[in-house]
């Protein structure tokens, strides 16, 4: 039974189309180097070229290929999501764990959850280039950051339900440490929202890494990101409308599709 | 009270017509037969009760009765014919015309039934939408009207109310006002009063009979507890797996069951008046699964009698007013009784050896100190002021204020007490879930309030709890091994896996399932299994003590009396102590040697299991036994009933002297110079004459269980099967 119902929760058919459309862009960025024959770095005079055979969706200012920057951008917004979301989330369950064991921890973990709540990606963003220097990292703690209260406060309400039902009460009875009845039993009965909300950061990591590469806080320049292609664009919006649209779409894609798979898993793990 | 045949002469004349009613469930699992080719008539102004166990299709039928199954539910056959109309065949807009007008229903929970943010009376003036135009004047008239025939105190004064401000029993009455606003033939309750406390279910049963004698509104009472059938139908229809399985009056259901369905309900129904040496009869397996196409008899693989006929659709047979299906009393003969109840088998026994039998002869005696002392405990709850003045001082909930008693060991007491009487605040806190605020909990000569760490974990050895729903108390995500394990593990008490292994599948035996099933989670298991894993995980640590928290509450009767033996047997066989905690005071008459009664925190009466029953001494006992419904329709029609008005004072902020004296029929309300009553809080005394029995009453024993209830203490199983017709 465990799984049965996360099982269901992937077969629902807007699951489905999620997990396609995230598998098929992340194909894409794994296969950048065969799919494109240019690098994403090589520049050329070829500046703001139209769509032509040699350079699919065309070439940037400084004529580097857009298919190339665009693919090898996804690569970026993988790693992001990777590194960032399991780093978080780890950080906010284990955070929400214990503010849901002490009354006091508990208040203090919730008013700094708070606090980081208050602060938006961006401005948190800001605050992390200004410490760490701009760049990926700075991107993936960030994305960690902005992630912790969430599961923080998602584990915390989903503990304390947990906590109150009555295997809690009897497994308390028979002499179960808290620390065993935290991981063995509380755990395991909490992790449906927790997947739910990961599913929902993913969509979020790609956001917050596109909006602080748009502000040009986030992938240092020239590396290709989904963010940066999409700021440079916008100065080009008028000569080559076709420079905007593939970073566009394929973020939009991305956010989309995680943004399904959050809602399907959603309906089948916590709408019972 | 009884009415069982004022209706005879119109008996012939049926309101309400329901001719082979079929309702199915189409799922993503496949087609639930939930109503199976049903068939039964509604007489003007009778009592029709349907009774049966959960999942048997009663609810599902009356939803049925007023067109209301929705998707992915379907009336796929069958007729309903009202005012000579098809119900089945109406459309929405003839539909509105009957519903309410003609047909109207009450349902079992009137918490979530009422709409929380509007007026009580703007309700039930909604529900008024009679033919001839009303104004707001005549319709706040008549829904005064309605408050007051249902028995509602000041009805002017409470239309302005919001539901919040009406107690369970009030809003159920609510209810069948807004039922009744249009004067309806016939009023569908389901489970009316299965959400109520048993007093309370007491005025509630009245209403609906006083609304039946004075209106004529026939009543159809959904319930699966034979005593409200027994007290209030003059007809009954059992259900069982989606069928109805027997059809008759209900004197003579009750006298001369022909289906063996109705005659293995009857005899797994705990009574308050049977003798408590007979064990109760569970009817052993599970109801067929309705998703299953079922072939022949439905009750066939339980069944006693069952023989190779069965296999084929038992014919319907009609005999004077009834009617029933089975192939073995086809021929009009009766059933012959039950045989006895078998032993759960030779392999529950073997495990006596494994545990500490502790049946000390000097502990009645009183030479040996009891197992468990409990003294003045008190439990207390902080509760945030509701007043907007921050400065407001909190106030204190009282759950548990003052309680003293002794449990013995190898004695099992029993603690009853309608809902909010701290019967369950008390044994959470014995188990050292709620914090004791002052008193003593004596465990085996050690103060268990004072513990801490190393200690604490003894005490949990000895003490353990069994719980009131099965399926939560079980971690839905862990096997139930693994369950039944984890105690073993946590405490030492099993040396590597392979011992571990065999003490799981020697708790399993003992409590009658297959050790082979230990790898299967909760929810494969039915209601009755799933508590059996509970008790062995309460028995795995060798307790001496087991607290069961209203334990078969949430269970089915033939599966409440499968649980209840065996709490006996082990009890019996292991020396267990046992502190059984519950609200239906006839199953836990079976198990207890001696019984509490709480009332407001406080312990109101104590004493000897049968004695407390046969001669209450407390007023408030007295109600309580009288409130019960007996599963048997000659005694509860020649019973005296008396009736608490009124509901249970809020413990936040209990009556003076004697918390019982708002509601007791010989209190300060109903006598004269009963000043006593407010001033002086009794205290619980001894019984002159009734060795060890203790009552808390400056009257005590003024109030005795009248006329009928005494003299009708026969071992009705017996009887009851050899009646002939």
């Amino acid at each position: 039974m465990p799984d049965s119902a996360l099982r269901r929760g992937l077969r629902r058919p807007r699951t489905m189309i999620g997990l396609c459309i995230v598998a098929v862009c992340v194909l894409l960025g794994l296969l950048a180097p065969v799919l494109s024959p240019h690098s994403p770095m090589d520049q050329s005079f070829d500046a703001l070229q139209r769509l032509s055979l040699a350079h699919p969706l065309g070439t940037d200012e400084l004529g580097r290929d857009l298919l190339a920057r665009v693919l090898y951008g996804i690569r970026v917004d993988v790693v992001v999501a990777v590194f960032a979301i399991p780093l978080g989330a780890i950080a906010g369950c284990a955070l929400g764990m214990l503010s849901a064991n002490n009354r006091w921890y508990g208040t203090l973990l919730q008013r700094s959850f708070d606090l980081m709540l208050a602060f938006t990606a961006l401005v948190m963003g800001m605050l992390v280039a200004a410490l760490i220097g701009t760049g990926t990292p700075a991107v993936v703690v960030t994305v960690a950051l902005v992630n912790v209260p969430l599961f923080g406060r998602i584990t915390r309400s989903a503990v304390m339900t947990q906590l109150s039902r009555d295997y809690a009460v009897a497994a308390e009875v028979l002499g179960v440490s808290r620390g065993r009845l935290m991981l063995r039993h509380i755990l395991p009965n909490s992790v449906d929202a927790l997947i739910v909300q990961a599913a929902l950061s993913f969509s979020m990591a790609v956001f917050i890494e596109g909006a602080m590469s748009f502000v040009g806080i986030g992938v240092r320049p020239p590396n290709p990101s989904l963010g940066a292609t999409l700021k440079a664009s916008i100065n080009f919006l008028g000569q080559t409308p076709a420079y905007s649209i593939a970073p566009m779409v394929v973020v939009t894609l991305l956010v989309l599709g995680f943004t399904l798979i959050s809602d399907g898993l959603n309906q089948a793990l916590l709408k019972r | 009270m009884t009415h069982l045949n004022a209706h005879a002469g119109t008996a012939a004349d049926p309101v309400l017509q329901v001719q082979g009613l079929s309702t199915r469930f189409h799922t993503g699992r496949g087609t639930v037969r939930a109503v199976e080719n049903v068939s039964f008539d509604v007489r003007r102004g009778e009592t029709l009760g349907l009774v049966g166990e959960s999942g048997s299709g009663k609810s599902v039928t009356a939803m049925s009765l007023l067109n209301l199954v929705r998707e992915p539910g379907n009336i796929e056959a069958g007729h309903i014919l009202f005012r000579g109309k098809d119900i089945v065949a109406l459309s929405n807009k003839e539909l509105r015309g009957i519903r309410g007008n003609g047909l109207s229903m009450v349902f079992q929970d009137p918490m979530s039934s009422l709409n929380p943010i509007m007026r009580i009376g703007d309700q039930i003036t909604e529900a008024i939408h009679g033919k001839e135009r009303t104004t707001a004047a005549q319709a706040r008239e008549r829904a005064v009207k309605l408050m007051k025939l249902v028995g509602i105190p000041d009805p002017a004064l409470r239309l302005a109310d919001y539901p919040h401000r009406f107690s369970g029993g009030m809003r159920q009455r609510v209810m069948i006002a807004m039922a009744l606003a249009n004067e309806p033939d016939v009023i569908v309750a389901d489970e009316p009063t299965t959400a109520l406390d048993v007093t309370v279910q007491a005025q509630i049963l009245d209403v609906l009979a006083d609304i039946n004698r004075q209106l004529g509104t026939a009543i159809i009472l959904i319930t699966h507890n034979l005593g409200v059938v027994a007290r209030s139908c003059d007809r009954v229809a059992v259900m069982y797996a989606g069928r109805i399985v027997e059809q008759a009056r209900t004197a003579d259901l009750f006298a001369d069951p022909r289906h063996p369905y109705t005659q293995a309900l009857l005899a797994a129904t705990p009574r308050l008046l049977a003798s408590r040496a007979h064990a109760l009869m569970p009817i052993e397996g599970q109801p067929p699964n309705l998703a299953d196409a079922i072939t022949g008899c439905a009750f066939a693989q339980r069944c006693h009698f069952a023989h190779a006929a069965c296999q084929e659709q038992p014919p319907t047979t009609q005999l004077d007013d009834r009617r029933f299906d089975c192939w073995k009393t086809a021929s009009g003969e009766p059933l012959p009784p039950l045989p006895r109840h078998r032993s759960q088998g030779p392999e529950a026994v073997a495990l006596v050896r494994a545990m500490p039998v502790a049946e000390d002869p000097q502990s009645r005696t009183g030479l040996v100190p009891p197992l468990l002392e409990v003294r003045d405990l008190v439990v207390r709850f902080n509760v945030p002021s509701t007043s907007l003045n921050p400065f407001a001082p909190g106030r204190h909930l009282h759950a548990v204020d003052g309680v003293s008693f002794t449990i013995d060991r190898a004695e099992t007491v029993g603690l009853v007490g309608e809902s909010g009487c701290g019967k369950s605040s008390l044994g959470k806190a014995l188990m050292g879930i709620n914090p004791v605020t002052t008193g003593q909990v004596v465990f085996d000569g050690k103060d268990v309030t004072q513990l801490s760490g190393e200690q604490r974990q003894w005490v949990r050895r000895q003490l353990q709890m069994v719980f009131q729903d099965p399926m939560s108390a079980l971690n839905p995500r862990m096997t139930i091994g693994d369950a039944l394990a984890e105690p073993l593990i946590v405490h030492g008490l099993c040396k590597g896996a392979a011992q571990v292994q065999a003490r799981v599948g020697e708790l399993m035996q003992l409590v009658g399932l297959d050790p082979a099933v230990a790898t299967r989670y909760p929810h494969e298991f039915s209601g009755g299994q799933r508590q059996r894993v509970v008790i062995a995980r309460g028995l795995a640590v060798n307790p001496k003590l087991l607290v069961c928290d209203e334990a078969v509450a949430a269970l089915d009767v033939s599966l409440q009396a499968q649980v209840i033996n065996l709490l006996k047997d082990l009890q019996a066989r292991l020396g267990l102590s046992m502190l059984f905690i519950g609200h239906d005071l006839a199953s836990v008459r079976y198990v207890s040697d001696r019984i509490l009664v709480m009332y407001l925190g406080q312990v109101v009466e104590e004493g000897p299991a049968e004695t407390l029953t046969l001669q209450p001494q407390h007023p408030y006992t007295v109600s309580l036994l009288s409130a019960v419904p007996e599963p048997d329709p000659v005694t509860e029609a020649s019973r005296q009933r008396i009736m608490l008005g009124g509901d249970l004072p809020s413990p936040l902020d209990p009556p003076s002297g004697c918390r019982f004296r708002t509601r007791c029929p010989v209190g300060p309300l109903h006598r004269e110079g009963r000043e006593r009553c407010v001033s002086e809080q009794p205290a619980l005394m001894p019984v002159a004459g009734s060795p060890g029995s203790k009552a808390a009453c400056h009257f005590a024993g003024e109030m005795t269980l009248a006329g009928a209830t005494a003299t009708r203490v026969i071992p009705l199983h017996e009887s009851k099967e050899l009646i002939p017709t």
